[in-house]
């Protein structure tokens, strides 16, 4: 039962991005309305894949995946960016950073569940519990 | 809304999001001209700012509204810069950023009125996307002394605009602090997270930056955040508002060469750095209203509750009937009184709670009138301060649809015809820049009474009598009234922000004539006008039929109108009793004369060819009641007569249709059945209405 973190301070936003997740199967999904707020979720309780806007107030989606990245036990976590047309600058540093997929809105619910669907089951075996 | 149809079920909350993002974005976009007229930056409103048209650009892109992801799209872009610049806007680009924000709020409401949004105007797109270049060139490149303590505020993890604002909020006198908070399992149990502990910390700090620590920065926690703030709050108060130890509060200024480092607190959190008391309006923070568990409802739902609730009364008055006619018959009723008489007071209080979730802040109604005057000011080239006191004041939402239009012909005269010019201000030893005041408050009679105060010229009484032609008034009602006369205007020419479109009459008119209200006016030569309004705090709407019947007018609500016919395929004329019968669609339907039901003169002259007839079930069968003339339909505000449990059957309550003139609202259905059963009781035979 993959555990999924939604992180968008839009609250819109992180419905349709539950909903569009919603059909694959016993996900489990948990939504933070802030990038500080994902951080302190993901040091509470393990999940399996982070969903994260870039833009928000405090620290930003690409802080987040800095942080992520930078702790032993999340270093795997599998990370879903969305993005905004414009943040182009901001997309390549997140991909340095240690982010695995982007979506640009406006997206389809086929392809994030895509992009979900390929890190989840990327290696079931060694599924990350981050 | 095409295109993208997956997420067309998401447009309500789109359209309320977006709401939101708007307001703040207006909010911060006047902060944002305030300070670049004073020559200054305004960081966190720019990033703030940025931030808001980030999102909505995001969203309208999801729910494919182009033009707003067009325009959106190139005032971020040139905030993004301004925001890397720390802060800092030309002037010349406020206008074209109020100019986008207002078509993104159009485009907004034509999706909230069903409508497709229309293509962002070309020429606009240009000179948005020509702003980017101009906030470039004017982004001042200059060294500033640092102050800062490199180390303790992560200066290498911070923005150029973040450092900038902390380095301007200690030279501007404010302490630069950095509040560290650990998180932890139990303390989120206890309500104590990030997110709880920003908003805390909001109330007593402008939040900077929060960075999230671990390792070795955490101090020996998995995860700690470190909050870096300007605030004048005392370290104490901070430390509380986090939970207390392992939080830490530290200076973030850089140690003058003589002194000592500043010291971490213990682990007690006892105060230790010297600060300033908490300022009052530093806890007024609008923002946190916002987190308070609130709820957006469709007013269409807040309706149907009331339809209902009004199905419970119906139901009542007939549950009170039936009791009547069982202690008639000499039954115990006394217990069923009792709580018949509870389950009144309960429909009662069921009403006014429903009522009060129509209540919206008039803070919040209110909140376009700074952007407006800001236009006026451009416009006329005043110098105009607004000044809001609406206090938490409360307005059913239908009132505050109605009275907003009122406020701003209020505000625009005020500031167009009222307030003079700097010069001439300073000539009359006044200071140059003219005061409009807005205050209300709630009185306790159910009505809510707003001031508008302005320092202006005071209406001249001569030149309103000869505008009008009339002598010149004694009184300051009959001043008002002069002013409130059909197209009267003192200008010799039409100017460009009032026209000469809506006058005075018209505010008059929605007040006192739609809302039930009251206008008084005040003025003074030399010294200022001030207009009071009071209006009822609730009113009810209804789409109604409006006819005539023996010589007056009378309204109906269009739900209970089955059909209107012709009465010209009359079987049988309406006898001696009033009722007549007339054929719809093959089968006879009872005509009743209204006139008559009313105990009206019946004139006959009246009745002509262009009498119609309304059908209306009445216990589940079709009756005509014959009018004389339809006159329209229309949106009409209920006024009830008296407590709506209590009302005389027939008649729902009294409006106005602009006329001045009170018309009563009928339900005809009520009104027939109680003649009926008049008319049964004095001849036990005719029963042909019911």
């Amino acid at each position: 039962m993959p555990e999924v973190l939604v992180v968008d301070d839009s609250k819109v936003m992180r419905d349709m991005v539950v909903a569009c997740l919603r059909p694959y199967p016993d996900s489990r999904f948990t939504q933070a309305s802030s990038g500080l707020e994902a951080i302190e979720q993901l040091s509470l309780k393990p999940y399996d894949l982070l969903v994260l806007d870039l833009n928000m107030p405090d620290i930003g989606g690409i802080e987040v995946v800095e942080f992520v990245r930078g702790q032993d036990h999340l270093r795997d976590l599998p990370i879903i960016i969305v993005t905004t047309r414009g943040d182009e600058a901001s997309r390549e540093r997140a991909l340095q950073a240690g982010a695995d997929r982007f979506m640009t809105k406006p997206f389809t619910p086929d392809s994030i569940q895509g992009a979900a669907r390929a890190l989840l089951e990327k290696n079931p075996a060694e599924a990350p519990r981050g | 809304m095409t295109g993208n149809g997956e997420f067309a079920e998401f447009l309500p909350a789109y359209l309320a999001e977006a709401d939101e993002l708007l307001a703040s974005a207006q909010k911060d976009l006047l902060a944002v001209e305030e300070a670049v007229r004073k020559g200054q930056a305004q960081p966190r409103a720019v990033r703030e700012l940025f931030r808001a048209l980030h999102t909505l650009k995001g969203l309208s892109a999801m729910v494919d509204v182009e033009p707003v992801v067009s325009l959106a799209h190139w005032m971020e872009a040139s905030l993004r810069l301004a925001d890397q610049a720390g802060g800092r806007l030309p002037e010349s680009s406020v206008e074209p950023l109020v100019e986008g924000l207002r078509a993104i709020e159009l485009r907004v409401r034509q999706l909230g009125a069903g409508k497709l949004a229309s293509p962002a105007p070309a020429n606009l797109l240009e000179r948005l996307e020509a702003l980017g270049p101009q906030v470039r060139d004017a982004a001042p490149r200059r060294a500033r002394p640092v102050t800062l303590d490199a180390e303790a505020a992560f200066a290498s993890r911070l923005a150029p605009s973040e450092r900038e604002q902390l380095e301007g909020g200690l030279a501007g006198g404010q302490r630069a602090l950095r509040l560290d908070f650990v998180p932890s399992s139990e303390r989120a149990a206890k309500g104590l997270n990030i997110n709880t502990v920003r908003e805390r910390v909001a109330k007593l700090a402008d939040i900077v930056k929060v960075l999230p620590l671990s390792g070795a920065a955490a101090g020996g926690a998995s995860l700690a955040f470190a909050l870096l703030l300007l605030t004048r709050a005392e370290d104490a108060v901070l430390l509380d508002a986090v939970g207390g130890a392992p939080a830490t509060v530290r200076s973030l200024e850089a140690p003058a060469p003589a002194e000592a480092p500043p010291a971490d607190l213990g682990p007690d959190g006892a105060a230790g750095l010297p600060g300033a008391a908490v300022l009052d309006e530093e806890l007024d923070e609008p923002e946190v209203r916002r987190g308070g568990g609130l709820l957006r409802v469709e007013v269409s739902r807040l309706d149907e509750a009331m339809e209902w609730l009004a199905a419970l009364v119906v139901n009542r008055s007939r549950l009170t009937r039936a009791v009547a006619a069982l202690t008639q018959a000499g039954a115990p009723t006394r217990e069923l009184t009792a709580i018949l008489q509870e389950n009144g007071r309960q429909l009662r209080d069921l009403r006014s709670a429903i009522l009060r979730l129509r209540m919206v802040r008039v803070g919040d109604v209110l909140e376009r009138l700074p952007l407006l005057v800001r236009g006026l000011r451009r416009a006329t080239g005043k110098a105009v301060r607004l000044e809001l006191d609406v206090g938490d004041a409360e307005l059913d939402k239908a009132v505050a649809d109605r009275l907003l239009p009122a406020l701003v012909h209020l505000v625009r005269n005020a500031v167009d015809h009222a307030l003079e010019s700097p010069e001439e201000r300073q000539a009359a030893n006044k200071p140059a820049e003219g005061r409009v005041r807005l205050t209300c408050h709630a009185r306790a009679s159910g009505q809510l009474e707003l001031t508008l105060r302005d320092d202006g010229r005071g209406v001249d009484a001569k030149a309103v009598a000869k505008a009008a032609g009339a002598p010149v008034p004694d009184s300051p009602d009959a001043l008002l009234d002069l002013l409130c006369r059909p197209g009267l205007s003192t200008r010799q020419e039409a100017t460009r922000t009032s026209g000469r479109g809506m006058g005075m009459d018209i505010v008059r008119r929605i007040v006192v004539e739609q809302l039930g209200g009251e206008l008084r006016m005040d003025t003074r030569k030399g010294v200022g006008t001030t207009f009071t309004v009071c209006v009822p705090l609730t009113v009810t709407l209804m789409d109604a039929i409006v006819f005539e019947c023996a010589g007056r007018r009378y309204a109906v609500a269009v739900g209970t109108v089955e059909e209107l016919i012709d009465v010209a395929g009359v079987v049988r004329p309406a006898g001696a009793d009033g009722v007549g019968l007339v054929e719809r669609r093959g089968a006879a339907v009872p005509l009743v004369s209204l006139a008559r039901l009313l105990d009206a003169p019946v004139d006959a002259r009246a009745a002509g060819q262009d009498a119609k007839a309304l059908i209306v079930r009445q216990r589940g069968e079709p009756v005509a009641f014959a009018v004389d003339r339809l006159v329209g339909q229309q949106e009409i505000v209920l006024r009830p007569l008296e407590d709506p449990l209590v009302r005389v059957p027939g008649v729902a309550g009294a409006t106005d249709l602009g006329d001045g003139q009170p018309t009563l609202v009928l339900d005809l259905g009520a009104l027939g059945a109680a003649r009926a059963g008049r008319r049964k009781r004095a001849s036990r035979a005719g029963e042909r209405v019911s």
